[in-house]
């Protein structure tokens, strides 16, 4: 069965630790048979956003297994919607990662700004994927209402509400036609649950591979693989979600 | 890499139901033994955590011999409280469970003070939830560890989802303090067990919100001594919960 991990971060260090290096996360995602993965910055998140979108850029160049989504620090007003129209320019990019949290801000803090770069990241008919899960920036509730700002928006939980918004995750991803769900944090029971009410189209897999070594993506997998998914469902989630949102008629593949 | 487990005790199964979360001790029982777990560790959850307290306790206390009870009763209650609290000793529960959050409020409040003390002298752990921001802070269960030095403290969840970078440096530092592993991601746990020693971590399967099998895999995929599987699967429990 094909899998896109929606929900990776390739860099090579969170502050002090280092990550890990582009071989051995290449090795995790053949080791787990993942076909292809979005990839975010991490230091990016707290650092000059330009600088990291163009390293994650080139080094996501290095396989089309990997799909990079940039960056932008919407406090930063018009530079950040310029940013956005230069990573959009470049064709290099599949979609747009914000961390609220790391990268604090609430949205609607900054929501002129926030609006502008988002209708123009739906124009180029990308997805948004907003860490989601944590207060005081990033709560579930904060992101869903992000979606329906701009209804043109293909909006992502990252984390499906993670541990203590399950529940709303659940229930705004059924009730807003442009939220999805990417389950890389909650367990078995709650992604049969998220399936039941939301509907398997409007979910996602996804792992935080990179912050963690590979354990993390085998953990993950097994969150969804124990969750008592039919096999339509299953590759829903584990490929036809993500395909949809990224425009992907199949596997990228690197040549032999 | 040695995987084959030994004894298996799981020290975090919520009976009951809460929300879409259900689970009833018979419907777990063919999952423990497919599994090899002798001895599951069940606290309530829902209504009968928040408010029902004593529904839940007797639902624990009443779930069969492979059950101990890890019983609750929210501090608001007061002495009401304490009397529910002093009927489950008398009936064998093994350990008081806190969930903050639910029960509405902080660790440290002075309301807390009377039912930790009950557990001290009934010579029991206290678990309480952590990992929830604001109520459920691990830093708030660390302070009110380091008050009480002789009283073990069990973080349930492990600071699951986003105080898990809290845990590391409050369970190196307060030696009373130690989690049950549930929920939280495979690395975690193979750190907390290099850095700081198998001795503070516990088994649990976080059932029914997670999957037994699911859990149980994370630990084959980590490089541990058979000393700390022992530790992490059945030695730390028996020891904290005072098991046969």
């Amino acid at each position: 069965m094909k899998i896109i991990d929606f929900h990776t971060h390739l860099d090579d260090r969170w502050f002090q630790a280092p990550l890990l290096s582009q071989d051995e996360f290449m090795a995790g995602l053949a080791e787990h048979h993942i076909d292809a993965a979005c990839v975010f910055t991490l230091m990016g998140f707290y650092e000059d956003c330009p600088a990291h979108n163009a390293k994650l850029a080139t080094r996501a160049a290095q396989s089309k297994k990997l799909l990079p989504f940039f960056t932008v620090d919407p406090k930063l007003g018009s530079a950040a919607i310029a940013e956005t129209e230069r990573c959009l320019a470049s064709g290099k990019f599949f979609g747009l990662k914000f961390h609220p949290w790391i990268q604090a801000f609430a949205p609607s803090m900054v929501k002129p700004t926030l609006v502008e770069i988002l209708q123009r990241v739906a124009a180029a008919g990308l997805p948004t994927l907003f860490h989601d899960g944590t207060p005081p920036y990033s709560t579930t509730f904060q992101i869903a209402a992000v979606a329906r700002w701009i209804e043109s928006a293909s909006i992502v939980l990252g984390h499906a509400g993670l541990a203590d918004y399950t529940l709303p995750a659940i229930q705004l991803t059924r009730d807003i036609p442009n939220l999805y769900a990417c389950v890389c944090g909650p367990k078995p029971a709650d992604i049969r649950h998220l399936v039941d009410i939301a509907g398997p189209e409007k979910v996602l897999f996804g792992s935080d591979f990179g912050l963690s070594d590979s354990l993390i993506l085998a953990d993950r997998l097994d969150s969804v693989r124990y969750a008592g998914l039919n096999e339509t469902e299953l590759e829903q989630v584990l490929w036809r979600t993500s395909a949809k949102l990224l425009h992907l008629d199949d596997i990228p593949g690197d040549p032999a | 890499m040695d995987s084959a487990r030994p004894e298996i005790i799981d020290s975090h199964v919520a009976l009951g139901v809460e929300h879409h979360l259900h689970l009833e001790a018979a419907d777990y029982l063919p999952a423990m033994t497919a599994n090899g777990v002798s001895m599951a560790i069940a606290r309530p959850t829902g209504a009968e955590l928040a408010v029902l307290n004593r529904a839940g306790n007797d639902r624990v206390m009443t779930a069969g011999p492979r059950f101990r009870a890890l019983v609750t009763a929210n501090p608001w209650f007061g002495n009401a409280g304490l009397d529910e609290l002093d009927r489950c000793r008398r009936l064998g529960a093994v350990g008081l469970y806190l969930h903050p959050t639910r029960q509405g409020f902080m660790p440290t409040d002075p309301i807390v003070e009377p039912f930790v003390q009950f557990a001290r002298e009934a010579d029991w752990p206290v678990v309480i939830h952590t990992g929830t921001y604001v109520q459920s802070d691990v830093l708030a269960v660390a302070e009110l560890a380091r008050r009480l030095p002789d009283l073990t403290f069990i973080c349930d969840c492990a600071g699951f989802s986003d105080m898990w970078f809290e845990l590391p440096g409050v369970i190196a530092e307060v030696a009373n303090l130690v989690f049950i592993a549930s929920l939280i991601w495979p690395r975690a746990i193979g750190n907390t067990v290099k850095n700081v020693g198998a001795h503070k971590v516990l088994f649990g399967s976080g059932e029914p919100r997670d999957s037994l099998p699911a859990a149980l895999k994370r630990y084959d995929r980590l490089d541990l001594t058979d000393e700390d599987r022992r530790a992490i699967f059945s030695g730390n429990a028996r020891r904290l919960f005072h098991l046969a």
